[in-house]
C-alpha cells in the first residue's frame, strides 16, 4: 500500500471569502467591475495592500455582481507558487469552477492524466466545449496571479482567453501585469482594468473608513494628513487606524507619523507590534513562516496550546488575519503583513527560521499533507527528510502527471541526497531529458549506476512503500532506457540498440511502460539503419505493451511509426489496418478525442491517395481539421500538407501542390524519426514529373547527390528521386547517359530487396522501367514494370503508376498487350487529368493559395453561417457569442482564406471543401 | 537559454547592483534582501546595494520590493571598481 497519496484539492484555496461588515462603499469601482462582465478579461492590478481581494469579494457578494438582473456565479481560486505546475493549476481551475458548476470538467480532468506532459490545449478545448453551454454568467477569479511565472501556465491562460465562452468571465487579481496579450485585448475592448490609481482611497473614502468604519472621529485635517502620508494605500491606512484605536493621544500619533519619512509599513507595524503583549508579538513572528495557519499548527510552532483562540482574537482585533473557511479553522495573514513579519523574524531571530520550517514540515507530515511537508522541509533545509518524502510520493505524482512539481523538488535537492536515493537522481535525469535538456544527465546516470554497483544494490532496509520498492526494482531497466534515449538523441545508433536491448533484458514482464519505451527506442534505432523487419517487430511489440496499460496516446504515437515502416515495406494494407486499429482503440477508450488521432487520419488519407480515391483522401484530411490542431502530434502539420499536395497534384493543381510542399518544408518536425522522406525530395519529384527538370536538378545539386554515392537506407528516397530526375531530364533534353542511371537503379534495387523494403522495390522497378523505356530497351522495360505490378497488385498501388503520366500509360499499354490483366486495365482506365507538360513556376500567384493555417472549428461555424442570409448580430446569436467574437472570427478566417469579402470567403470555402 | 543570455546581456550577469526605492527603509530589512546594504539618502529614498548572483536573483529582489509595496525608483549595475569600496 502506498503510505501517502498526493493531497487532494486544498479547499481553502477555493474558498470565496465572505465580505466583512462595515466596508467603505466604492460605487465608482463597482461600476467598472460590472463593465468587466461585458468584456473577456478583468484585471485588477496593483501592489500588495491595495484592497484587490476585498473589492472583488464585495462585488461578487453584492447585487453589483449581477448582469441583466441575474446574480452571477463567482468561482474563486487563490493561487500559490506551487500552482506553476500546469497539472496542478488546471486541476484547481476545474475545482474552482466546480464550486459553482458541480461536476463540470470530468473529461478535461481525465485528459490531464492521459498525456505526458499534459496536453493543456486539448484539456482546455474539452473544458471550453462544456462551458460554451453556460446559461448563467460565471466569473472565475484567480487571486494572486503574480505568483505564476511558468510559461506553460501563461500559455494555457492565453489559450483559454482566446476561446472564452461568452458567459464565462475571467478576473485576475495580481501585483504584476500578466504576460497575456493585454494591449490587443485593450484595443478590442475585451479588457477592463482596475489599477493602483483607481484603488487608492480618495480623501472621502479615507474619511469614511477612518471615521464611519473604525469610529475614530478624526477632523478633516487629520484625515487629510493621513491620506497624504499613506497616499491612499489601504493597508497603511488600516495599520494607522489600528495604531490609533484606543490611543488617547491621537493627534500626537498623527503628527509623529506624518512627520516621518520612514517606509510607511515599517513605521506602522512598529507602532502596532509595540502595543502588543510580548507573547502575542512572538506568536505573530513565529507563525509568519506559514502560508496557512490553523490552531494546532500554530501550537506546534509556538509551544502554546491556545493557537485557535489566538487566531480568533487576531481576527477579532483586525490584526491582518484572513479566514480561509467558514468554520474558523484555517487562516492566513494578509500577504503584506506576513512579509513584514517575516522580515522582522529574519532580522531579530535569524537562527530560528529553518527550525520553524522543519517543525511545520513534521506537522504536515503527520497530517498526511506531503506536498506541504516537502515544501517546508526544503525551506527548513532538511534535505534528507525532503528527499525521503519526495521518494515516497514519486510514483503517485508521476501517475498524476505532476512532473513540473517533482522537477522543482528534485532540482532543489543537493547532490548527495540524489545519490543516496538514486530513484530521485534517475527521475531528475528523465525529467530533464523529456524537456530537451541534457546538461548533467550523464552525471546523474553515472551516479545511479555507481550506486547500483555498490552497497545500495542490496536494497538496504529502509522502510518504504511497495510502490517505492517497485521503483527501485525498475531502476536498472529505467537507467538503460535513459541511456538508450540519450544515445538516440546523440545519433549513436549502436549504443541506442545496445542499451535498449539491455533494458529489455532487465525489465520485468509486468513493467509495460519500460518495455514499451525500450522496444520503441530499439525500433527507432533499427529503422534508421534500414533494418525494417527488426523495427517492425519492435514497434508491433511496443504497441501491445502500451495497449495493455491503456496508454492510448502512446499507441497512437507508435502507430505513426509502424505505419511508416509498413509503407516502406510495401505492406500498404497492413499500414491502413494499423491506423484503423489505433483509431478504434481511441474510440473504445472512455474519452474519445486524444492527441494523435489526426495523425491516423493523415495516414489513412495517404493510403486513399495511393489507391487513387481522392474523395476519400480529402475526407480523411477534413476529419483532421475537424478534430483541431491539438489532436495532432508535432509531425501532423507537415504530413497533412504533404498528403494534400499529392491530392492537388493528382487533380492537376501542380502549383497548389508545390505551394503546399513549401509550407510542409517550413513546418517540418522530425520528432526523432529518421528523415527518410525529406520534403524537398518530394517536391523535386513533383517538379520532375511536370517538366520543371532544372529546378529538380538544382535540388539534387544542392543536396549533393551523385550516382557514385554509397547507398544507405536513410538516403534511399533521395537517391531514387535523383534517378527519377535524371530520367525526366533525359526525356526533356534528349541528353545524358541513362545507362549509368540504370546501373544505379540496379544497385538501389538490390539494396532494397535485401532490406525487405517491398515498397521501395515497387518504386525502383517503376523508375527502372521508365529509364529502360527511354533507353529503347522495350523488353527490359516491360519486364521491370511487370515485376513492379506483381508486387503492387495485392497491395492496391495506383498513384505510383499514374503519377508517371504519359510514358507510363504507353508502358502499361505494352504490358497489357502481352499479358492482359484486370489490374492493368484498371490502372489504364483510372481517371486522371493529363499531367501538365509545361514547366511549373516555383512560386505561384494567389489563385490557388491553400490556407496557410487551417480554420478553427469556430471559424468554420462562422463560415457556414456567412453562407446564409443571416447578418452579423444574427450570426452572433446563432453561435451564442458576442458580435465582437464573430467579427474576430470573420477577420481571422478572411485572413486565412486570403479574401476580403463575405462572398469571396464563401466561394473560397466551397473551393476548399469547407462548405 | 544560453542563446537568450547572449542576446540580452553579453556581459556576465552577476555583479553589484543598486536598487533605489522611495521611503526610508529600516536597516533591519538587510537580511530579507539577501544581506544587501541599506543606505538612506537625504531625499527620502533608500539605496539597496550588494552583490547579485545572476539575473534570476536580481528579479527575485525586485519581486521582494514589489511585494512590500515599495515604490521602485531605479535599478543600476555598478562598475566593478565602484564596487571595490569596503562597505560590507
Amino acid at each position: 500500500m502506498e503510505r501517502v497519496m498526493p493531497h487532494p484539492l486544498i479547499e481553502t484555496k477555493l474558498y470565496l471569502p465572505s465580505p466583512r461588515p462595515g466596508r467603505v462603499a466604492r460605487p465608482r469601482l463597482r461600476e467598472r467591475l460590472d463593465r468587466g462582465l461585458a468584456a473577456k478579461l478583468l484585471v485588477v492590478s496593483a501592489p500588495a495592500g491595495f484592497g484587490k481581494t476585498t473589492l472583488l469579494v464585495d462585488w461578487l457578494a453584492s447585487a453589483g455582481g449581477a448582469r441583466d438582473g441575474e446574480q452571477v456565479r463567482g468561482a474563486w481560486l487563490a493561487l500559490d507558487a506551487a500552482d506553476n505546475d500546469p497539472a496542478r493549476f488546471w486541476r484547481y481551475v476545474v475545482g474552482a469552477l466546480r464550486t459553482v458548476l458541480p461536476g463540470v470538467g470530468q473529461d478535461a480532468l481525465g485528459l490531464l492524466e492521459d498525456s505526458r506532459p499534459p496536453a493543456v490545449e486539448l484539456v482546455l478545448t474539452t473544458l471550453l466545449n462544456e462551458l460554451s453551454a453556460l446559461d448563467l454568467d460565471t466569473v472565475l477569479v484567480l487571486d494572486d496571479y503574480h505568483v505564476i511565472d511558468a510559461p506553460p501556465v501563461h500559455e494555457g491562460m492565453a489559450f483559454l482567453l482566446a476561446h472564452l465562452p461568452a458567459r464565462l468571465h475571467l478576473v485576475l487579481a495580481t501585483r504584476s501585469d500578466p504576460p497575456l496579450p493585454l494591449p490587443r485585448l485593450r484595443a478590442s475592448g475585451d479588457l477592463v482594468e482596475v489599477r493602483a490609481a483607481d484603488l487608492r482611497f480618495t480623501a472621502q473614502e479615507a474619511a469614511s473608513y477612518l471615521n464611519d468604519v473604525m469610529g475614530l472621529e478624526l477632523g478633516p485635517d487629520d484625515v487629510h494628513a493621513l491620506e497624504g502620508r499613506t497616499e491612499g494605500w489601504i493597508a497603511a491606512l488600516q495599520l494607522a487606524a489600528l495604531s490609533m484605536t484606543g490611543r488617547t493621544d491621537v493627534s500626537g500619533f498623527i503628527a509623529g507619523f506624518t512627520g516621518d519619512d520612514r517606509y510607511v509599513v515599517d513605521y506602522l507595524v512598529e507602532e502596532v507590534l509595540q502595543r502588543l503583549p510580548v507573547d502575542l508579538r512572538d506568536f505573530l513572528l513565529r507563525t509568519s513562516v506559514l502560508d496557512r495557519m490553523t490552531g494546532s499548527l500554530c501550537n506546534a510552532l509556538t509551544g502554546r496550546v491556545d493557537g485557535r483562540s489566538v487566531l480568533e482574537a487576531l481576527e477579532r482585533d483586525n490584526l491582518f488575519v484572513v479566514p480561509l473557511d467558514d468554520r474558523r479553522h484555517w487562516y492566513r495573514y494578509h500577504h503584506l503583513f506576513a512579509d513584514v513579519l517575516r522580515g522582522r523574524l529574519l532580522d531579530e531571530q535569524p537562527g530560528v527560521v529553518t527550525g520553524l520550517h522543519t517543525t511545520a514540515a513534521t506537522w504536515y507530515e503527520q497530517q498526511g499533507d506531503v506536498e506541504e511537508a516537502i515544501r517546508h522541509s526544503l525551506l527548513g533545509e532538511d534535505f534528507e527528510r525532503a528527499g525521503e518524502l519526495v521518494e515516497t510520493v514519486l510514483p503517485a505524482f508521476r501517475r498524476d502527471r505532476r512532473e513540473a512539481t517533482l522537477r522543482g523538488w528534485l532540482e532543489a535537492l543537493p547532490r548527495p541526497v540524489l545519490q543516496d536515493r538514486p530513484i530521485l537522481g534517475n527521475a531528475l535525469a528523465g525529467a530533464r531529458m523529456s524537456t530537451g535538456e541534457f546538461d548533467g544527465v550523464d552525471d546523474l546516470l553515472d551516479a545511479t549506476e555507481e550506486w547500483m554497483r555498490g552497497v545500495g544494490h542490496a536494497l538496504e532496509g529502509r522502510a518504504r512503500g511497495a510502490a517505492v520498492d517497485e521503483e527501485y526494482r525498475r531502476l536498472p531497466a529505467d537507467l538503460a532506457v535513459h541511456r538508450a534515449g540519450l544515445a538516440l538523441v546523440r545519433g549513436d545508433v549502436e549504443q541506442t540498440v545496445t542499451h535498449a536491448r539491455a533494458a529489455l533484458d532487465l525489465v520485468g514482464e509486468e513493467d509495460h511502460v519500460s518495455r514499451g519505451a525500450a522496444l520503441a527506442l530499439g525500433g527507432l534505432a533499427a529503422w534508421s539503419t534500414g533494418d525494417l523487419e527488426t523495427a517492425h517487430t519492435a514497434y508491433a511489440a511496443c504497441l501491445v505493451e502500451f495497449e495493455l496499460i491503456d496508454h492510448v496516446s502512446d499507441v497512437l504515437g507508435c502507430s505513426i511509426t509502424l505505419g511508416d515502416i509498413e509503407v516502406v515495406q510495401g505492406r500498404l494494407r497492413s499500414a491502413a489496418r494499423t491506423y484503423r486499429a489505433a483509431l478504434d482503440l481511441a474510440d473504445r477508450h472512455h474519452r474519445p478525442v486524444l492527441r494523435g488521432r489526426a495523425d491516423m487520419h493523415v495516414g489513412l488519407a495517404a493510403r486513399h491517395l495511393e489507391a487513387d480515391d481522392l474523395a476519400a483522401a480529402r475526407q480523411e484530411l477534413a476529419r483532421c481539421r475537424e478534430l483541431g490542431e491539438s489532436a495532432g502530434l508535432p509531425q501532423d502539420a507537415y504530413r497533412w500538407r504533404v498528403v494534400l499536395a499529392g491530392i492537388c497534384e493528382a487533380e492537376g493543381d501542380v502549383e497548389g501542390a508545390v505551394d503546399l510542399l513549401d509550407e510542409a518544408e517550413r513546418l517540418y518536425v522530425g520528432d526523432f524519426s529518421p528523415p527518410v522522406r525529406p520534403v524537398p525530395a518530394v517536391r523535386a519529384r513533383t517538379w520532375a514529373r511536370h517538366g520543371a527538370v532544372d529546378a529538380a536538378l538544382d535540388w539534387a545539386d544542392r543536396v549533393g547527390l551523385s550516382l557514385d554515392d554509397p547507398l544507405s537506407y536513410l538516403r534511399e528516397f533521395e537517391h531514387l528521386t535523383l534517378a527519377k530526375v535524371l530520367v525526366a531530364d533525359a526525356r526533356h533534353h534528349e541528353g545524358g547517359d541513362l545507362s549509368l542511371v540504370v546501373t544505379f537503379l540496379d544497385r538501389l534495387l538490390e539494396a532494397a530487396t535485401e532490406g525487405g523494403r517491398g515498397g521501395s522495390v515497387v518504386e525502383i522497378q517503376v523508375t527502372r522501367a521508365l529509364a529502360l523505356q527511354q533507353l529503347g530497351d522495350d523488353e527490359g522495360s516491360v519486364r521491370a514494370l511487370a515485376a513492379a505490378l506483381g508486387l503492387a497488385e495485392p497491395e492496391g498501388y495506383v498513384r505510383t503508376f499514374l503519377d508517371e503520366g504519359v510514358p507510363m500509360a504507353t508502358l502499361l499499354a505494352a504490358v497489357e498487350r502481352r499479358a492482359p490483366s484486370a489490374y492493368v486495365r484498371r490502372l489504364r482506365s483510372a481517371s486522371s487529368p493529363a499531367p501538365a507538360t509545361q514547366p511549373v513556376p516555383r512560386r505561384s500567384g494567389s489563385a490557388h493559395v491553400v490556407p496557410v493555417e487551417p480554420l478553427s472549428t469556430r471559424e468554420r461555424d462562422v463560415l457556414r453561417l456567412l453562407d446564409t442570409e443571416l447578418n452579423g448580430p444574427e450570426i452572433a446569436r446563432e453561435l451564442v457569442v458576442s458580435l465582437n467574437t464573430v467579427r474576430t472570427h470573420t477577420k481571422n478566417l478572411y485572413m486565412k482564406l486570403g479574401v476580403t469579402s463575405r462572398r469571396a470567403a464563401v466561394r473560397r470555402g466551397r473551393e476548399l471543401d469547407l462548405l | 537559454m544560453d542563446q537568450l543570455r547572449t542576446a540580452v546581456d553579453p556581459a556576465p550577469d552577476e555583479g553589484w547592483y543598486r536598487i533605489r526605492v522611495r521611503g526610508r527603509l529600516d536597516q533591519r530589512w538587510s537580511t530579507w534582501f539577501g544581506d544587501m546594504s541599506l543606505t538612506g539618502g537625504e531625499d527620502g529614498t533608500t539605496v539597496l546595494r550588494g552583490r547579485v548572483g545572476d539575473q534570476a536573483a536580481l528579479h527575485g529582489l525586485i519581486e521582494k520590493v514589489r511585494d512590500l509595496g515599495l515604490t521602485l525608483l531605479e535599478v543600476s549595475h555598478e562598475a566593478p571598481d565602484a564596487a571595490a569600496e569596503p562597505d560590507r
